[in-house]
């Protein structure tokens, strides 16, 4: 009785972990599969580099999955080939060794060796994307829950026009495609990360600290990010995009950004929508050479306001086609897809036609402004600010009125 | 428990060996006497006894391994579609953090430690751990500690920064809730139960083998569970004063983690990773040690290459120090600081596929040791392959997931960026969703099958894998003292070669049955130690440890709270100290007369 429970037991046992072996081959095998192709039109895809610092780390990771796939085939045939092989089938008891000392030294050099064949091109790799000796434009990223800052400070050697005047843009990193750009990265609150999958890994960006980033797209076209350090409520909302355009596309650009203030004309929507914009925006976001009644500059001051310090510049918010830490498009869906499916040839002149009226999402931008917290997670709760000195993280609720928000859309549409 | 006297007139063919006066207690100093109830509640409350231990410890990490379940049910309900809104964002971050926590520290850790406890002394032939109440000790502090932890769900809201809680994302301006409070400080609390159970495992190892058992001839569970006795010892301290700043920098306003005063935040991730990645190890080493362990006897082979495995093991004792920084290749720390990828979903991986299954592999393999019963064989492979099944449906697609460039955290994905191919972020997010379930379905099969199909399972033979190492030299359950006989250990797989010999000759090799399990059992019993001491039950650790919470709870709310805490803490050790050695001898019934029981009963107080 005894015996004949045991031979039953040690039998389905010695089954249960073939069966277990033979999981982990379908496995190996689907992993396989998943190496040989890639998604169509996923926009974070780590499997499709447009930039030659990913498809380095794209050579790299395929050349250890190659490796770790052989590697695992076999290792798994073999334990597949040993259960099988060795199954009870009421042999008697086995000798009783111990193991054998060659194979044992056998089997912890082989995996020495390998590690180091594949340690070769990982170092390589890894000091080729350290490399910041030849890049020619710099851009300053700051993160800042829960969007990005883009700064281009004054540099004569991006580009033969050079950067005249600072920059000071969100959302969207707009940067000439086929140049080695730098980018200079730190954060304002918690840890955030810069990943741009298609152009190059991450990178976190820490206070205090400034850490260095290469980005460079081999074509105009615009690339997907995400922030990928967990930064708190609205982590899934930060979002940011690459934007690369020709030469004289970035200088078009770049000469646009740095276009004097023109100020509403007197009368119109418009207008009204300037002194609604003074009322209850300028306090934080700034609008570069928007005058007061007395003609005096005015300097929005976010510091006071927001707990990190900053608010998203708007001066050409209408040339960018994201808002709100790029969560929500500023464009409509048949407008985005026009710009994200662009040849590389026509793509400049529909990202730099920016956003007008007829593709304005205006559906969003309205519910934004309307009641911002409810879209978007933020701490915007005004009785609930005491760990924060009474400042906002994120934008809070406005109690603005549908004519107010009416006359917003109109002066934001001239911003660009 | 009790001291147990045998009669010297046994039948036994050793003579008993001459000793010294029996420790016989007495009521001349302590404050209290010590319990000594063998049933109902107290039996448990106060037991010293490291396989009710170890018992209980199983029985609250799996209760915390199912809240950990639920917690990741929640969590891919939330992501099977896109824009999901089962959570809202802040509920969303509470889910991930605790269910990480919970199932890293309240459900891995401590289920290893449940079988560390009850395994360990058995293996090396022992009858108890080596500090007794500090064993129970260690339990209650990681009980009440886990419960602390989970009470912040009910005062305000989870911890909301990661299982890794990156500073400064964790202070309170980014995280104003108690959450963080309660994280630091119940980490805290269940760090002393590890670093406790550390030491007394560590010691049990070294000091309390059975005669003859060298440490090379330690069954390779008790090594691997030696080897991450040891990493505990040395990675909670440092975690311990990770948590500790975090505390000032919270509760004090210290400023250890504030970039505005100088501080450089990467300073937690580098205490953190010191800690956290020997605990990948602390993690994975008990379950190598079990699989390692079942393999060998359903091979009926020695595992192979023992000395070389044990080696590798303790050398992961030692490696595991030295490459903290892969989990910040994202940080900025120089030349050696690039992302690829996501490499987080391959970590849950390894550590389910790695850990759990082989935790569960313990389960089934010592179940009838520990409950005199072998679990139900079909239920069990139901329960095994929706598990494999569910585990893989759950964590390949997630590597799918992370190469489409979908981070980690993230409470919502967007359609907008989940593409249209094979490989689209919509199908495979909805597969790990219907994998979690496939999993929860699988461990709730596990349960069935342990509390109720178990119940009418046939009573097991004693040795039902034919196994090969000393925790089977004893009956199913064993005995409160272990071994009637202290073993003599003349090799690994000890019972193996006692129940069989190679009367094969020359390089050929034939192995007799010379006796069954029953029989080597029966004959221990025969010659039973003459005089069996074990150590008493005691008041002092569960209220020592009751303690502990109350001091948290102070240093969020209340300072009285923690003077309260203090004084429990303080008179719990006053009592510890002062308590009598060993129960009154009046505690205990007489032995039976006529010498047919041969052992002093405990009385039913």
């Amino acid at each position: 009785m005894r015996d004949a429970m045991t031979t039953t037991s040690v039998e389905s046992v010695n089954s249960l972990s073939t069966r277990l072996r033979s999981a982990k081959v379908a496995a190996v095998a689907g992993l396989g599969v998943l190496l040989a192709g890639c998604a169509q039109n996923a926009a974070q895809d780590t499997f499709a580099p447009e930039g030659e610092n990913a498809e380095r780390i794209d050579g790299l990771t395929r050349l250890v999955f190659s490796i770790a796939g052989v590697v695992g085939v076999i290792t798994f045939s073999l334990i597949g080939w040993t259960v099988w092989r060795y199954r009870d089938r009421g042999q008697p008891i086995p000798e009783q060794s111990e193991g054998r000392k060659s194979l044992e030294i056998g089997l912890t050099i082989l995996p020495a060796l390998i590690l180091v064949g594949v340690a070769v091109p990982t170092v390589q790799t890894l000091s080729a994307l350290n490399k910041t000796s030849d890049t020619e434009c710099v851009v300053n990223v700051t993160g800042q829950q829960w969007w990005w800052e883009f700064d281009y400070p004054v540099q004569p050697g991006c580009l033969p026009g050079g950067i005249t005047e600072p920059i000071v843009t969100s959302g969207q990193m707009v940067i000439p495609a086929d140049t080695n750009v730098l980018i200079r990265g730190t954060s304002r609150d918690v840890i955030h990360s810069f990943w741009i999958p298609k152009l190059n890994g991450k990178r976190d960006m820490v206070p205090g600290r400034v850490h260095t980033l290469r980005m460079q797209a081999n074509q105009p076209g615009i690339y997907a990010g995400q922030c990928a350090e967990f930064c708190g409520l609205s982590h899934a909302n930060m979002r940011m995009e690459v934007v690369a355009l020709s030469d004289a596309g970035f200088q078009t650009w770049v000469d646009n950004q740095l276009e004097a203030y023109t100020p509403p004309e007197e009368g119109t929507l418009a207008a009204e929508g300037e002194q609604t914009f003074i009322a209850n925006c300028s306090r934080c976001h700034q609008v570069n050479g928007i005058l007061d009644t007395n003609g005096t500059p005015i300097v929005s001051r976010p510091d006071t306001q927001v707990y990190p310090g900053a608010a998203p510049n708007l001066t050409n918010l209408m040339t960018r086609n994201t808002f709100a830490g790029a969560m929500w498009d500023l464009i409509d869906d048949q407008r985005r897809e026009e710009v994200w499916e662009a040849s590389p040839e026509e793509f400049d002149e529909l990202y730099l036609a920016g956003v007008e009226d007829e593709w304005l999402n205006a559906v969003r931008l309205r519910a934004w402004l309307r009641n911002s917290p409810a879209e978007k997670a933020m701490y915007a709760d005004p009785t609930q600010l005491e760990p924060t000195d009474g400042r906002y993280r994120g934008m809070p609720y406005l109690a603005l009125s549908e004519d107010q928000i009416d006359q917003l859309i109109a002066y934001l549409l001239e911003r660009k | 428990m009790a001291i147990i006297e045998r009669p010297a007139d046994t039948t036994t063919t050793v003579a008993p060996v001459e000793e010294a006066a029996p420790v016989t207690a007495t009521s001349s100093y302590g404050y209290l006497r010590r319990p000594v109830e063998s049933t109902g509640w107290r039996s448990w409350a106060f037991t010293v006894d490291h396989k009710k231990i170890g018992i209980m410890y199983g029985v609250v990490a799996m209760f915390f391994f199912i809240v950990g379940g639920l917690e990741a049910g929640l969590i891919r309900l939330q992501l099977a579609g896109p824009e999901g809104t089962v959570l809202s964002a802040d509920k969303y971050n509470q889910m991930f953090t605790m269910h990480a926590t919970t199932m890293v520290f309240l459900f891995v850790m401590p289920m290893a430690a449940a079988f560390a406890n009850y395994f360990i002394p058995l293996q090396i032939g022992a009858r108890d751990v080596a500090f007794p109440r500090m064993n129970a000790l260690s339990f209650w502090v990681f009980l009440f500690g886990g419960i602390f932890l989970n009470t912040s769900w009910f005062l305000g809201g989870a911890a909301d920064g990661g299982w890794f809680m990156y500073a400064p994302n964790s202070d309170v301006p980014f995280s104003p809730t108690n959450g963080v409070d309660f994280w630091a400080l119940g980490l805290q609390i269940t760090g002393i139960a590890s670093l406790v159970g550390a030491i007394n495992l560590i010691t049990t190892v070294l000091n309390m083998r059975a005669p003859g058992m060298s440490l090379m001839k330690m069954p390779i569970f008790t090594w691997m569970a030696f080897v991450t006795q040891m990493l505990l010892l040395f990675a909670i301290p440092v975690i311990t004063v990770a948590l500790f700043l975090l505390m000032f920098q919270r509760s004090y306003d210290a400023t250890f983690f504030s970039v505005e005063a100088g501080a450089d935040p990467l300073l937690w991730q580098h205490l953190f990773w010191i800690f956290g990645h020997p605990e990948v190890y602390i993690i994975v080493l008990p379950s190598f040690g079990i699989v390692s362990e079942v393999l060998p006897v359903f091979s009926k082979k020695p595992l192979f290459g023992y000395t070389f495995v044990v080696f590798s093991g303790a050398a992961i004792g030692f490696v595991g120090w030295g490459v903290w920084a892969h989990h910040m290749f994202a940080s900025g720390l120089g030349p050696v600081s690039v992302a690829v990828f996501s490499v987080a979903p391959l970590a849950i991986d390894v550590i389910f596929g790695g850990a759990v299954l082989g935790l569960f592999a313990g389960m089934y393999y010592w179940w009838p040791k520990v409950f005199g019963k072998t679990l139900s064989e079909s239920w069990g492979k139901w329960n095994f392959w929706l598990m494999i099944i569910g585990m893989n449906l759950t964590f390949g697609p997630m590597h799918i997931i992370g190469l489409q460039g979908q981070p980690r955290r993230m409470y919502q994905w967007t359609e907008n960026r989940a593409g249209e191919g094979f490989f689209n972020l919509g199908m495979w997010n909805l597969v790990a969703t219907i994998g979690t379930f496939v999993l929860i379905v699988g461990v709730a099969l596990f349960f069935i099958n342990a509390i109720w199909i178990h119940r009418r399972q046939p009573v097991a033979p004693l040795d039902p894998w034919d196994a090969r190492t000393l925790e089977w030299l004893t009956t199913n359950p064993p005995k409160p003292h272990n071994f009637d006989r202290t073993p003599t250990v003349h090799a690994l797989d000890e019972v193996f070669h006692r129940k069989y010999e190679d009367v094969g000759e020359g390089d050929s090799h034939e192995y007799v049955q010379r006796s069954t399990l029953d029989e080597l059992v029966l004959e221990e019993e025969a010659q039973a130690d003459a005089h069996i001491h074990l150590p008493a039950p005691s008041y002092w650790p569960i209220v020592l440890a009751f303690g502990l919470p109350i001091m948290a709870y102070g240093v969020i709310y209340t300072t009285w709270l923690i003077v309260l805490g203090a004084a429990i803490v303080v008179a719990a050790l006053f009592g510890w100290a002062l308590e009598p050695a060993d129960a009154e001898d009046a505690d205990f019934d007489p032995p039976a007369a006529g010498g047919e029981s041969t052992s002093k009963e405990l009385a039913n107080v």
